[in-house]
C-alpha cells in the first residue's frame, strides 16, 4: 500500500491556484479564425457548388463533436462497468467536457444560416429548399414524393427542435459528469459516483438517440434519397475512435507536465487503452462493411447510387473519391489494426502515433461520408461533388479545435489532474495488464 | 528412484513469494516456477518471463481460415462452378467476406487453445509437485517456488541455502516418482 500512496503525493502538489498557461491564446485564435470563416461561409461560394462551404463547416466541426461523443460514450460506459482502472483517464474526459457548450456555439454560424434563409443554395441541406431542383428525383424537392413521404420528419421546424435536442443532450450529460467529480474532489462524498452511475444508465439510450439523430440530420439528409441503419451506429463507431485517441494524446501530454500526470501514468494504463482502441479499430470496420456488405449484396439502385458517388463518375470512371475509398479500407482499418494487435505496439511512441494517424483518418472517413453528394448544374445536369479541401474546411475545423483546446486547458490549469477522492482511484493508480 | 525433481520453497503471502520470484530471478536460474492459487499481478516481470508464444499461435491460425474462407468462395465461384449471381463477379473479396471471417475466428480460436496446450506441455495427468504434501494448500493459501535439478545452476546444497535465505516457511526436496507409478 504505501507505493499508492506515493504515487498520490504528486497530485496532491497540484493545488488549485495552478500554472498560468497561455491557453487564452487559443480562445483568440479560434475566435478569429471562427470569425474568417463565418464571413467566408456567408459572403464566398462558387456558382457550381454553391453548399460547399456548408458542408465544410459541418465536417471541421463535427470532428470536434465527435471527440466529445466517443469520450462521453467511454465515460459512461466505464461508470456502468464500474471500471477501476480508468479513473485517470477520466479526469482529461472531465476537463475535455468543458468544451462542450461551446461547441454548440462553434456550429451557430450555419443554423444562423439557415434560419435567416432555408432556402438558400448555399445550405447543403438541400431539403429545406423546397423549390430547388432534387437530384436522382423528378423536378423539384416538394414534387419529389421521396420527400414527402420524409416530411414529417425532414422539416424546417423538426430540424431546429432536435440541433437544440441533440445539443441539450450532450450538454447536460457532459456537465452533470463534470461538475459532479469535481465536486468530489473538495468534499470526497461518493454519492456523486453513485449519481453519476444512475445517470449513465439513462444517458447510454439518450446519447446513443442523440447520436443517431446527429448523424441523420447533419449528413444523411444532405442525401434524403439514400437510407442505411447503420449510418447512426456508424458515426458511433468513429466517434468513439476519436475520442479513444484523443484520451491517449491526451494523458500522454499530460504525463510530461509537472502537476499533470507526470509519474502518475503507468505503460499499463497506455497499454489497456491500446486494447479499446484496437477493438474500436475492428468495431468501426465491421459496421463500415456491414452497411456496404448489405447494400452490395441487395444490389438495388435506391441505395448503390450512395456507394456510386464515391467511385465512379456519372459516365462510370473512376472519380477521386475512389481512392480515398480505398484509402480507409486499407488505411483506416488493416494499418491499425495490425499495428494495435502488437504488444509492444501499445505502449508509448507507438500508441502516439496509432492515436494521431487514427485522428487523421477520422477526419477523412467524415469527409468521405459528408462531402460527395449529387449536384444540379446549370442545364439540370447531375454531377458528383469531388475531393477538394477549402479555406472554410481548414479554418473551422481549426478554429472549433482551437476553442476545444483553449477550454480542455482552462479546466485542466484550473483542477486537479486526477480525481483523487474518486473510491476506485487508488486501483487506477496501480493499473494491471 | 532417480535424481529428484527440484526443491520447494513455500510461503505464506503473495507479497513474499512475489519478492523471492525476483530473487530467483535475479539469481540467474532459469528452470524454475512459481505455484500459487491465483493469478499474482506483476508475476511476469517478476519471474523475468518472456511474451508467451501463444499470440503466434492464434495468428498463424487467424490467417490460415482467412485464406481458406477466400480460397473456397474463389474455387467455387470462379474455378468449379462458375455461376453469375445478380450481375456480380465470379469472385470478389466483399462477399465471402463473412465466411472467411468466421473461419478467422474459429481458426484463430483453435490456433490458441492448441497454442497454449502446446506452450504448457498439456494434457498433463500428472506433475511432481503433486507427490508435495501441502500441494492441496497451493491450490488455497499457500504459496511456493520450485527450482528444478534440471536447471543449470542447479545445486542441491547450495539451491537449498539460497531458498532457505529467502525466509520460506519451509524447504523441501521434491522426488520424482513417475517411473515408480509407471
Amino acid at each position: 500500500m504505501s507505493s499508492s500512496s506515493d504515487a498520490i503525493s504528486p497530485s496532491l502538489a497540484a493545488s488549485n491556484s495552478g500554472r498560468k498557461e497561455p491557453s487564452t491564446i487559443f480562445l483568440i485564435a479560434g475566435a478569429v479564425l471562427l470569425a474568417i470563416s463565418t464571413i467566408l461561409l456567408f459572403v464566398t461560394g462558387s456558382e457550381a457548388d454553391p453548399a460547399r462551404n456548408f458542408s465544410g463547416w459541418i465536417v471541421g466541426v463535427s470532428f470536434w463533436v465527435s471527440i466529445i461523443i466517443g469520450m462521453l460514450f467511454i465515460t459512461m460506459i466505464w461508470y456502468l462497468f464500474d471500471s477501476g482502472w480508468s479513473i485517470v483517464m477520466r479526469r482529461q474526459v472531465e476537463h475535455a467536457f468543458a468544451a462542450t457548450p461551446w461547441l454548440l456555439v462553434c456550429f451557430l454560424p450555419i443554423i444562423a444560416l439557415v434560419v435567416l434563409d432555408p432556402g438558400s443554395a448555399k445550405v447543403a441541406w438541400t431539403w429545406l429548399g423546397h423549390a430547388k431542383m432534387s437530384p436522382g428525383g423528378h423536378g423539384s424537392v416538394e414534387q419529389d414524393v421521396l420527400y414527402q413521404a420524409k416530411s414529417g420528419y425532414l422539416n424546417y421546424g423538426a430540424l431546429l427542435i432536435r440541433f437544440f435536442g441533440v445539443f441539450a443532450v450532450w450538454i447536460v450529460l457532459t456537465q452533470c459528469f463534470r461538475k459532479w467529480s469535481l465536486k468530489m474532489d473538495e468534499t470526497g462524498d461518493h454519492k456523486y459516483v453513485h449519481w453519476a452511475r444512475k445517470l449513465s444508465a439513462a444517458g447510454i439510450p439518450l446519447c446513443a438517440a442523440a447520436t443517431t439523430i446527429a448523424a441523420i440530420d447533419w449528413f444523411k439528409s444532405m442525401n434524403y434519397h439514400w437510407f442505411s441503419t447503420m449510418y447512426g451506429v456508424w458515426f458511433f463507431a468513429a466517434s468513439m475512435r476519436a475520442g479513444l485517441a484523443a484520451i491517449v494524446l491526451a494523458m500522454f501530454w499530460q504525463s510530461r507536465r509537472d502537476g499533470g500526470l507526470k509519474g502518475i501514468l503507468k505503460p499499463a494504463h497506455a497499454y489497456l487503452m491500446g486494447c479499446i482502441m484496437l477493438a474500436f479499430t475492428i468495431f468501426w470496420a465491421y459496421i463500415s462493411f456491414s452497411q456496404f456488405f448489405l447494400i452490395y449484396s441487395a444490389n438495388i439502385p435506391e441505395e448503390t447510387f450512395w456507394y456510386n458517388m464515391r467511385e465512379l463518375t456519372e459516365e462510370g470512371m473512376k472519380n477521386s473519391w475512389f481512392v480515398i475509398s480505398r484509402l480507409l479500407i486499407y488505411g483506416y482499418f488493416f494499418v491499425p489494426f495490425l499495428w494495435l494487435l502488437f504488444y509492444t505496439n501499445k505502449f508509448g511512441w507507438r500508441i502516439i502515433a496509432a492515436a494521431s494517424y487514427i485522428l487523421v483518418f477520422h477526419l477523412i472517413d467524415l469527409y468521405w461520408n459528408i462531402l460527395p453528394q449529387e449536384l444540379v448544374g446549370e442545364h439540370h445536369e447531375i454531377f458528383t461533388r469531388g475531393f477538394s479541401i477549402m479555406p472554410v474546411d481548414i479554418l473551422t475545423w481549426l478554429g472549433t479545435g482551437c476553442i476545444f483546446l483553449w477550454a480542455y486547458l482552462k479546466s485542466s490549469n484550473q483542477y486537479r489532474p486526477i480525481p483523487i477522492r474518486d473510491p476506485r482511484i487508488l486501483e487506477s493508480l496501480n493499473p494491471n495488464e | 528412484m532417480s535424481k529428484p525433481y527440484g526443491i520447494l520453497a513455500l510461503f505464506n503471502t503473495a507479497q513474499e513469494i512475489y519478492h523471492a520470484a525476483e530473487s530467483v530471478r535475479d539469481a540467474g536460474y532459469k528452470r524454475w516456477d512459481c505455484i500459487t492459487p491465483f493469478p499474482i499481478h506483476g508475476m511476469n516481470e517478476a519471474m523475468g518471463l518472456k511474451r508467451s508464444l501463444v499470440g503466434a499461435f492464434t495468428l498463424v491460425g487467424g490467417l490460415t481460415g482467412f485464406t481458406t474462407g477466400m480460397t473456397i468462395a474463389w474455387f467455387a465461384g470462379e474455378f468449379n462452378y462458375p455461376l453469375i449471381v445478380q450481375g456480380k463477379p465470379f469472385f470478389s473479396f466483399v462477399f465471402p467476406f463473412p465466411v472467411a471471417y468466421e473461419l478467422t475466428i474459429l481458426l484463430s480460436a483453435f490456433g490458441t487453445l492448441i497454442g497454449m496446450f502446446l506452450t504448457n506441455r498439456l494434457p498433463r495427468h500428472h506433475h511432481p509437485v503433486m507427490d508435495y504434501s501441502n500441494f492441496h494448500r497451493l491450490t488455497d493459501d499457500k504459496f511456493a517456488v520450485v527450482i528444478e535439478t534440471d536447471d543449470p545452476l542447479y545445486d542441491e546444497a547450495k539451491t537449498k541455502r539460497f531458498l532457505e535465505e529467502l525466509h520460506p516457511a519451509e524447504v523441501v526436496v521434491l522426488e520424482n516418482k513417475e517411473e515408480v507409478k509407471a
